[in-house]
């Protein structure tokens, strides 16, 4: 793995000028800029409060009134790149009343398969079939996604996500409310998907610990992006008790402690 | 019974709407919306008062209109205040029944007449309804089955959906309009305080009985089936209001549905 800062002639996944954006009174994103060239895995980390997830639903068009530009693989119409983007959410807030089962979930997103109401299991199976196998949700198939682990709907979503064969993956927080060592196979996971189908990956996290081990290339957010850089160099960094406050400094003690939880 | 045209016309209207309001009611109970239906079908007694006011031979045109009405105003005030939605729903509720039975009250009329909007009334259906009903049910149902990806996406994540490539927004406002009109045209069957239940105890039963949503939603389509005919038969042959008489049945249903539970439950592994 080569680590380089980004520059010109690469071609750019992500890439988002001076974002400004204003909530309730509250200005949230205060001229961020960033450029994540194709292919690469990268982490948005940073604490509560720090708009991550608010430039994730600018990215994605689900927030709108920002000023500044967010252009993905060079289109700034998002309506154009959004077949190319998978996005896996926090979490599902789901009634068990709904008894959609993971098979049905994951036809949805297949569009040809609309008549799954009617389709038997197998056809179904068998268009879903790469997807799975390389996610390892086939067990739990016929459970209703409302039931699921925190871990297992994580993987259910990835599945879905991947259905399209997208080429830049968006995680927002992935591994909320998944315990320790599957948060580890869960980041392994990815790791995996990423190598695998060269796409580029943004995973946001405020949890450094987990994200360094996986991550190219590290931004870290709190109103803008106060550094960015390769794990290794932004562990250490200045600025990034900036960005995280004063409570992170034991991070710089053990940085293959990825399970060690900073708190 | 059969022979009646009243009763006819009431058994095409169960027919029709049974299954209709058990289809929506899938996804309505997923939604957390029963109580947006009830505040709409409170908001019709208003309706029904006005257009007694108003001197309209049949009042169901004023009672769409006035359901609409509220439907509208609940999103209004969902955007204009920070007040929850709950809030706003018991708010319209009660003041939609309030203004109804103050203009009742100020036309001085018998207090049958409301009875019959109150809990359904099997003479209610006109020929004119007859013609609307299936078409209603058609088009709302074709276009719901047509949409069942879209409007299942939106029910799991809204965001997820809109990734998706679906129009949460418009997908959303459509729902609202259906679910409006639906229930606007089920108070004729089933009475204003009891069309909720049309609505949300076929699902919940079918849910008992489930491992997917295809099969909540057929079982759902058929508990409703069921109960709305079911009901108005018994309306008639036992002289009881139809509403009461549909819900009864359902509840029966549903209590049916509860037995094998045990039984189907996936066994912890």
């Amino acid at each position: 793995m080569h680590l380089r800062t980004p520059n010109k002639e690469e071609p750019l996944a992500i890439e988002i000028t001076d974002l400004r954006l204003t909530l309730a009174g509250v200005a949230i994103l205060q001229g961020v800029n960033l450029k994540v060239p194709a292919g690469r895995l990268v982490a948005l980390i940073g604490p509560n409060g720090a708009g991550k997830t608010t430039l994730l639903r600018c990215m994605l068009g689900l927030q709108r009134d920002y000023s500044g530009e967010v252009k993905l693989f060079g289109q700034a119409g998002l309506k154009r790149v959004l077949p190319r983007i998978g996005y896996v959410p926090q979490r599902l807030n789901l009634e068990r009343t709904f008894v959609l089962s993971v098979r049905e979930f994951l036809c949805l997103r297949l569009r040809q398969t609309r008549s799954w109401f009617w389709r038997s299991h197998r056809s179904n199976d068998a268009a879903l079939r790469g997807s799975l196998a390389e996610i390892g949700v086939e067990s739990l198939l016929d459970r209703p996604l409302a039931n699921l682990s925190g871990g297992e709907l994580q993987r259910v979503l990835i599945a879905y996500s991947l259905l399209t064969n997208p080429d830049l993956l968006l995680l927002d927080e992935p591994t909320a409310g998944v315990d320790l060592p599957g948060e580890q196979t869960f980041y392994d996971l990815i790791g995996e998907i990423h190598k695998k189908r060269r796409i580029t990956v943004m995973l946001v996290s405020h949890d450094l610990s987990m994200v360094y081990r996986h991550a190219d290339w590290i931004y870290a957010l709190n109103g803008v992006i106060c550094c960015e850089g390769p794990p290794q160099t932004i562990m250490n960094a200045e600025s990034l008790k900036q960005a995280y406050g004063i409570h992170v400094s034991p991070y710089e003690h053990h940085h293959h402690g990825h399970d060690h939880h900073h708190h | 019974m059969f022979s009646e045209p009243f009763m006819q016309r009431a058994l095409i209207a169960a027919l029709c709407l049974g299954p209709l309001c058990a289809f929506l009611g899938v996804f309505v109970t997923a939604r957390r919306m029963a109580f947006f239906s009830d505040t709409i079908s409170h908001g019709a007694l208003a309706g029904v008062a006005i257009g007694l006011w108003l001197g309209f031979p049949d009042p169901t045109i004023a009672l769409i209109g006035v359901s609409l009405l509220v439907a509208g105003a609940i999103f209004w005030l969902k955007e204009k205040t920070d007040l929850l939605t709950d809030t706003i729903m018991a708010l319209l509720l009660s003041g939609s029944v309030a203004l109804g039975i103050i203009i009742l009250s100020l036309l001085k009329r018998r207090p049958g007449d409301i009875h019959n909007y109150l809990f359904g009334d099997i003479f209610a259906i006109r020929w004119w309804e007859v013609g609307l009903i299936p078409a209603l049910v058609l088009v709302v149902g074709v276009g719901l089955f047509l949409m069942l990806n879209r409007v299942s996406l939106i029910t799991v994540h809204e965001d997820l959906a809109h990734v998706s490539g679906v129009p949460v927004r418009f997908m959303n406002f459509l729902f609202i309009v259906v679910l409006t009109l639906t229930v606007a045209v089920t108070i004729r069957l089933l009475g204003i305080i009891l069309v909720t239940a049309l609505i949300v105890v076929p699902p919940a039963a079918a849910r008992n009985l489930s491992r997917n949503l295809r099969q909540q939603i057929v079982l759902s389509f058929v508990f409703g089936l069921l109960g709305a005919l079911g009901g108005t038969g018994l309306s008639y042959q036992l002289n009881l209001p139809c509403g009461p008489a549909i819900v009864m049945t359902c509840i029966v249903l549903f209590i049916i549905s509860l037995l094998p539970r045990t039984a189907l439950r996936p066994r912890p592994v």
